[in-house]
């Protein structure tokens, strides 16, 4: 029953942002790479200290299908290899250090294919380009995309859906790579296009988007068999499978693999480094990040992954004295930093500053009220209080029965309760 | 600066919450109620209770004759300084207590606009109606009690094992006035004639008509001359029909009744302004079954006219009232959606046979309490499976 999905709208908070081209921030005088940001088997360091790098070598790698590599993002010295927070994780976990030598002296492992060899060359290449080229879904699950698009034979792909939704509030990288580099996302779609056999492309954005909108329409609307569709869509509409929904008006049953239904959703910001890696020769090591908040200026910006951010802060004249919680990946689904100290990864995609000058205190966490808000507006459909309850009293069982598992860590039944409780949190925590 | 103030807040995503919180929702519901009790309080301000004539013809001894709207401000002010004032010294007393004024004061309300004011035209025929609760100064007595038991029993007692099962201002209520049993379900003095000294209310369980006269023999006037001698203005001359009575403006019975019209516009613009926190679908499913239950039992009891049985079980204050503010209550109905529409029906179909068979108008607040208790197991129906399952 469609009704009974209802969807919450959440303030945007893009409106500044969202106007803000995309900045190059200069390169750290020390990278930290955590090896393993993305999901799936863990990486091994190959390189030791001592060792030196050029900007886009291979420094780890693991043997095991799903996983991707990572790559030097500047060229210089090993210093060390040791544990730092990993906001993809929220723990600690091994990194590489490297300190920047200034030269820029780039690895050429990967080299360009043009956009008139693109039609010759075999699949199993471009898989192992962007394999190598260490990319994974950069909307936040960070899946090996190179295993997401290896499609078998025998499920035929029908529809593409490029996710161009972006729904995290704050969030506005997504939106100016759509702007910018609308012509390398068209290309970027070629290559899909082809690893899929020509499935029919749907590029779907929200109308709130004025100046993305227009960009995509004319830069797509050459394309064979491709529709943008611009719609009304809520902050939930940027998860795949309730995307998915909205589009296709299907649900596609969790647990699935999305081409078992003919499906495959694919975030912009992954094709965008699609398309630099199969066109340019390049790894995966920068992206755009949008740096938001209790700031002056928000920005979005260009930056090499492994710079701490407190590099980032420091460049951007925020006040560290005045920062009360930095928040990685969005304010709904991300991380709160303990430090920040900690490196920009692969799947930052944002950088949220809460000042403590601007801090209004939250309402304290009280008893359940019993609204049953968070039944009527989880997009998935679950009963999160519930979930929380049966929890609480230790009964995993339950919450096994009450589709635990189906939850999309939206944060949405959090967000709407009256009485503060950390649904999502208790939840998410509970999967784990 | 010390380390520890530059310590950077972790915590579960989300890192933004909505602006509803439990204490804007209770400013909201208690926006919604003063308005009620404003509007009764104009409306019911030009009639005395009693009148010089019911002081007169029912020999009234110690009770005060002060304008029936007073009684309304008057009995909200008691009702919610005693619900306020438990919560200030509960909270004094117990540290950890969660301190709840806004809830307290929207429960001083429900239980001033579900108490009985007024002396209806008909009990100026007879001394069986137990007129003192519904003047002062017994009412304020009364009411001061029902939100003394409700606060202190069923809010913060029966709150301890972490859910009120029933809820507390009908609960209190029905509590209260249980002396009063014998002449609520009093069957025996309802039917008696005014002559025999009794109240001479017709049965729902026969036949009822919209004529003047007594119909198939049921005896003691029409059912539709009762109401209006029971909600008319006991200062008119001449009855005013019994939809405006039932739908405008009635002058006895629950305080929070007394326009049915206005308790359905400020009911409905709380629930759009509240919109997903608010119960609507307990409220929809209550009117739609104590509509249907009325229509047919209209037919099975051949009435001459559908309009009187239906205009009385759905617009009678304790169905009206209730079912938007008291039904709705979130603590004491289901999560599901489908719980909340058979809780809704449950609650409509029980109010009509406790109108009916017990003869006892206003029963809508004993069937509410039964649809309480069954709640948990409500809460067990209607899991709908999740997103593509």
């Amino acid at each position: 029953m469609n009704i009974m999905a209802n969807l919450v709208e959440i303030k945007e908070h893009k409106d500044i942002a969202r106007t803000k081209p995309i900045e190059v921030s200069p390169d750290p005088k020390t990278a930290i790479v955590l090896t393993y940001q993305h999901t799936g088997a863990v990486n091994k360091p190959l390189v030791s200290v001592g060792d030196i790098v050029a900007m886009g070598q291979k420094i780890a790698d693991s043997k095991e299908r799903v996983s991707a590599p990572v790559h030097s993002p500047i060229s210089g010295k090993v210093v060390k290899i040791g544990d730092i927070y990993n906001s993809c994780y929220s723990e600690c976990s091994e990194a590489i250090w490297i300190e920047n030598d200034g030269k820029k002296t780039k690895d050429k492992t990967l080299t360009p294919i043009s956009e008139s060899e693109l039609k010759n060359t075999a699949n199993d290449v471009l898989l192992k380009r962007i394999r190598e080229a260490g990319i994974i879904g950069l909307g936040g699950a960070g899946f090996p995309t190179s295993i997401k698009l290896a499609v078998p034979a025998d499920k035929p792909i029908k529809t593409l859906i490029v996710n161009a939704a972006e729904g995290e509030p704050y969030d506005t990288a997504d939106e100016r790579l759509m702007i910018e580099r609308t012509e390398n996302l068209v290309r970027g779609v070629r290559v899909i296009r082809k690893l899929l056999g020509n499935p029919k492309v749907i590029v779907a954005t929200k109308v709130s988007k004025v100046e993305a909108v227009p960009k995509l329409q004319a830069a797509f609307g050459k394309e064979p068999d491709t529709e943008v569709v611009a719609k009304h869509l809520t902050y939930q509409q940027g998860d795949a499978s309730v995307l998915q929904k909205a589009i296709l008006k299907y649900e596609a049953p969790p647990g699935k693999r999305s081409y078992e239904m003919g499906t495959i959703v694919q975030n912009v910001a992954t094709i965008n480094a699609i398309a630099n890696a199969v066109f340019e020769g390049e790894p995966l090591i920068s992206r755009v990040t949008t740096l938001n908040g209790d700031i002056a200026e928000p920005k979005n910006l260009q930056v090499k992954i492994g710079t701490p951010i407190s590099e980032i802060l420091a460049q951007n004249k925020v006040d560290t004295s005045d920062i009360r919680q930095v928040v990685i990946g969005g304010v709904m689904m991300g991380n709160a930093l303990p430090t920040i100290e900690a490196p920009v990864t692969k799947r930052t995609s944002s950088i949220i500053v809460f000042s403590k000058s601007k801090y209004k205190p939250d309402q304290p966490t009280t008893a359940c009220i019993h609204c049953s808000n968070c039944i009527q507006s989880c997009p998935v459909r679950l009963h999160p209080i519930m979930i929380y309850n049966a929890i609480m009293k230790g009964d995993f069982a339950k919450a096994e029965k009450l589709w635990v598992k189906d939850c999309i860590a939206c944060g949405t039944c959090s967000y709407v309760c009256p009485s503060k409780l950390p649904l999502s949190g208790i939840i998410c925590a509970s999967r784990h | 600066m010390s380390n520890e103030s530059n310590e950077l807040v972790v915590k579960s995503a989300p890192h933004i919450t909505g602006t509803m919180s439990k204490t804007r929702l209770m400013q909201y519901t208690f926006a919604a109620l003063i308005a009620i009790t404003i509007i009764t309080a104009i409306l019911w301000w030009p009639v005395m209770c009693p009148t010089s004539a019911q002081v007169s013809t029912l020999h009234l001894k110690n009770v005060w004759a002060l304008p029936l709207g007073s009684l309304v401000l008057i009995n909200a002010l008691i009702a919610i300084g005693v619900a306020v004032g438990i919560d200030v010294l509960f909270n004094k007393l117990v540290s950890d207590s969660e301190k709840n004024y806004w809830s307290s004061a929207v429960f001083g309300l429900i239980v001033t606009l579900s108490f009985s004011l007024g002396i209806p035209a008909m009990a100026q025929a007879t001394d069986v109606m137990p007129i003192d609760t519904l003047t002062a100064p017994t009412a304020f007595i009364y009411v001061a009690l029902i939100a003394l038991i409700g606060q202190v029993v069923f809010k913060k007692v029966g709150g301890i094992g972490g859910r009120k099962y029933v809820n507390p201002a009908a609960a209190a209520k029905f509590l209260v006035l249980l002396p009063f049993i014998g002449s609520i379900f009093l069957t025996a003095d309802h039917y008696a004639a005014f002559t025999s000294g009794g109240l001479g209310v017709p049965s729902l369980a026969g036949p009822i008509g919209g004529g003047t006269l007594a119909i198939n023999g049921n005896g003691l006037g029409s059912f539709l001359g009762y109401l209006q001698s029971c909600f008319a203005n006991p200062n008119a001359t001449t009855y005013p029909s019994l939809s405006s009575l039932m739908i405008l403006e009635k002058f006895h019975g629950w305080t929070g009744g007394a326009s049915s019209i206005a308790v359905i516009i400020v009911g409905i613009s709380l629930f759009v302004l509240a919109r997903k926190y608010m119960k609507w679908r307990v409220t929809l499913a209550y009117f739609a079954s104590i509509a249907v239950m009325s229509l047919v039992f209209s037919m099975v009891y051949a009435d001459s006219d559908l309009m009187t049985r239906l205009l009385f079980e759905v617009f009678i204050g304790s169905s009206i009232f209730l079912g938007f503010f008291m039904a709705t209550d979130p603590a004491t109905t289901p999560f599901t959606g489908a719980g909340q529409i058979i809780f809704g029906i449950g609650l409509g179909i029980l109010t009509i046979l406790i109108q009916t068979y017990m003869n006892f108008f206003g029963g809508s607040l004993l069937a509410l309490l039964i649809m309480n208790l069954t709640v948990p197991l409500l809460d067990r129906v209607g899991i709908h499976k999740p997103f593509g399952r």
